[in-house]
């Protein structure tokens, strides 16, 4: 581990890996089945919304399983913008400014209310979503759904639609996940550390944890905006059972297997959300469930830190096997909400003060 | 006015539905200090049984009472080897466990009975009686007295017997439990047993309404949830007037206010307890927690 370790910190070599993986990226859908293209994109749709979920729930600890009810309506807001003839930036802005609001006033009432009781009131977003989304059928087109294209590639670049929508997706994801990153390394993502840890410490420190709680839901609103404008530049085509009950569980268990508290465990969430169920529904659609049911326990009791800590979880096991008497017993930790998985984020705990001073 | 008894009937009868879930929550939450999102789940899955021993040809009140006693071993079952690893810890961690619960009897229920709606037998008559010029149906009146009945039947318990009094020690204090020799786990699993009971019977008296899918009571545990939040953790009597109050407005908003109507009624409870939050955080019946750091 040190020497791994050491290559990765050796400034040069992580230069180099960030640019081939770029460079992978970027010439992957010139050469991938159109297929293989689809499926990444709607991977890269799912982790920018995982990774909002993260944010408020990985990060600041705080139950949201109504992030589906995001998606759908930056969704809409996108069909609709689009089908007005927008321009495409301002309908991206809207996709993530409407649902922002929306999530400031469910945060606002719903932070006032202890830990748990924020899941409970988030749970209620999707199962009132649905039939809003019906109800005001001049925005959603109702039960029937609204399509919107505005994703097909332009002449001028020679492209197929689906590596067109690749690199559309690749753009807004990899600004997503960078913009994450900074977030949760930065003063805020300390902050959202402290409140998960200890509201009276937050509070002592200055950090008012309600406005920290405000501040993650409706920042992980606005990446579930985004993400609904990703789902409709790759699908488009959006309807109620776009923001269903059952999704929104998935996504939590998405990002839970995924790895909570971890800017590359929402990928892997993303990944897992659109792989398992093709998979499973290969099988046998009814399968699906159970088999989601069963990962998530699984993945709680084993590895409860998703899995983005198994490398870790087998490096600590082959060194306990090899010196198994110098190591004193490592506590069992099993709460995917609690730990922070990025060695960053504890770093940054340490630097709080220091940089309050400053 | 009569139409306004029948509404007012109609929704006790859904109400005390949603009581019974949200008293088996407060039930799992005083003694395990977790919320069960499964709860729901669980007691679909006890309505399919009863509905699997219905095939086998068992009259329906035999069935219903078979369904009953399993789902209280499957109650306790689960506290025992899923929910006891992680209790006492992350608050958090232990609502995606019963979330990752909800999702797997959900999926057992699809696995063995599809998802395809079947039709349940009601256990009460389909006629209905006249009450003061209203025309009520019978199945909601019977299923609110069932209801109340055995609420009386568990208040009496936890009050007046000696397993009350074991259960009420290790909701209140478990550790100072053990040390006067209670057997705190095995409580723990009567708990979550009885409340797996309670869902039953709020999951057979409803399924003839509703007709069985794996989905029944997804949107149940919605509106017991938000009894739970009105009425206060710490108070069964104020979950249940909370979910009575919430039945009962729910199908009056539906009919009266057409801006709502059928469809949006779920969100009244929800913008109720947005307007509730802001005048008083703690429920309508709760006590305000203090917590010591």
């Amino acid at each position: 581990m040190p020497a791994m370790s050491s290559v990765l910190a050796n400034k040069s070599t992580r230069v180099i890996l960030i640019a081939v993986v770029a460079i992978a990226l970027v010439v992957a859908p010139l050469i991938l089945p159109a297929f293989t293209n689809q499926t990444l994109v709607r991977i890269g749709v799912y982790a920018v919304a995982v990774l909002g979920l993260n944010i408020v729930m990985g990060y600041t600890g705080q139950v949201n399983l109504g992030q589906i009810f995001f998606v759908g309506l930056g969704a809409y807001v996108t069909a609709y913008g689009v089908n007005h003839d927008w321009n495409i930036i301002l309908v991206f802005v809207a996709a993530c400014v409407v649902p922002g609001l929306v999530g400031l006033l469910v945060a606002l009432a719903a932070a006032r209310l202890g830990g748990l009781a924020i899941a409970m009131v988030t749970i209620a977003l999707p199962i009132v979503g649905v039939p809003l989304a019906k109800r005001l059928d001049e925005f959603t087109g109702g039960s029937q759904g609204t399509s919107a294209r505005f994703t097909d590639a332009p002449d001028w670049s020679g492209l197929y639609n689906d590596q067109w929508q690749f690199y559309i997706v690749l753009l807004v994801t990899a600004a997503a996940f960078l913009l994450g990153r900074s977030l949760v390394r930065g003063k805020y993502g300390r902050a959202f550390g402290v409140v998960r840890e200890n509201e009276a410490v937050a509070a002592s420190m200055g950090i008012s944890p309600y406005r920290t709680k405000v501040l993650a839901f409706t920042v992980a609103s606005i990446f579930g905006g985004a993400s609904g404008f990703l789902y409709l530049a790759a699908v488009q085509y959006t309807s109620p059972e776009t923001l269903s009950f059952g999704h929104s569980i998935s996504l939590v268990a998405a990002m839970v297997i995924g790895g909570a508290g971890s800017i590359a465990g929402a990928l892997i969430g993303g990944a897992y959300y659109v792989f398992v169920p093709q998979l499973t529904n290969a099988i046998d659609p009814n399968l699906t469930t159970i088999s989601q049911g069963a990962i998530l326990l699984v993945v709680l009791f084993l590895l409860p830190q998703g899995l983005v800590s198994l490398p870790r979880v087998v490096r600590r096991l082959f060194r306990r096997r090899t010196s198994r008497s110098s190591l004193p017993g490592n506590p069992p930790q099993n709460s995917p909400v609690h730990q922070p998985a990025t060695d960053a984020a504890r770093e940054g705990l340490e630097k709080t003060e220091r940089q309050d001073r400053s | 006015m009569g139409t306004f008894i029948q509404l007012v009937v109609d929704g006790l009868s859904t109400g005390s539905i949603y009581a019974a879930l949200a008293l088996a929550i407060v039930l799992v939450n005083q003694a395990t200090g977790l919320i069960n999102f499964a709860q729901g789940g669980m007691a679909v899955l006890s309505a399919y049984t009863a509905y699997a021993f219905l095939q086998l040809g068992l009259p329906l009140i035999v069935a219903i009472l078979v369904a009953v006693v399993i789902s209280f071993l499957m109650g306790a079952v689960i506290e025992r080897l899923l929910v006891r690893r992680f209790e006492g810890g992350d608050p958090d961690t232990a609502v995606v466990v019963t979330i990752g619960l909800l999702t797997l009897v959900t999926g057992i229920s699809a696995v063995l009975w599809g998802y395809n709606n079947l039709a349940f037998p009601s256990l009460f008559p389909l006629t209905s009686v006249e009450i003061l010029g209203a025309v009520v149906s019978v199945r909601s009146l019977a299923t609110t007295v069932t209801i109340v009945a055995i609420m009386v039947v568990l208040q009496v318990l936890f009050l007046r017997t000696k397993l009350g009094l074991a259960l009420r020690a290790v909701a209140d204090n478990p550790g100072s439990a053990a040390f006067s020799g209670l057997p705190v786990g095995r409580l723990l699993m009567v708990g979550w047993g009885l409340a797996a009971v309670l869902g039953a019977i709020a999951g057979v008296l409803v399924a003839p309404q509703l007709t069985l899918t794996p989905g029944m009571l997804d949107t149940a545990l919605v509106y017991a949830l938000a009894a739970v939040i009105l009425g206060g953790l710490s108070s069964p009597i104020g979950c249940v007037v909370a979910a009575s109050a919430i039945g009962v407005l729910e199908n009056l908003v539906a009919v009266y206010v057409p801006l709502i109507g059928h469809d949006l009624k779920i969100a009244v409870p929800f913008v109720l307890i947005f307007v509730i939050l802001v005048i008083r955080p703690q429920g309508l019946f709760g006590r305000k927690v203090v917590v010591r750091v």
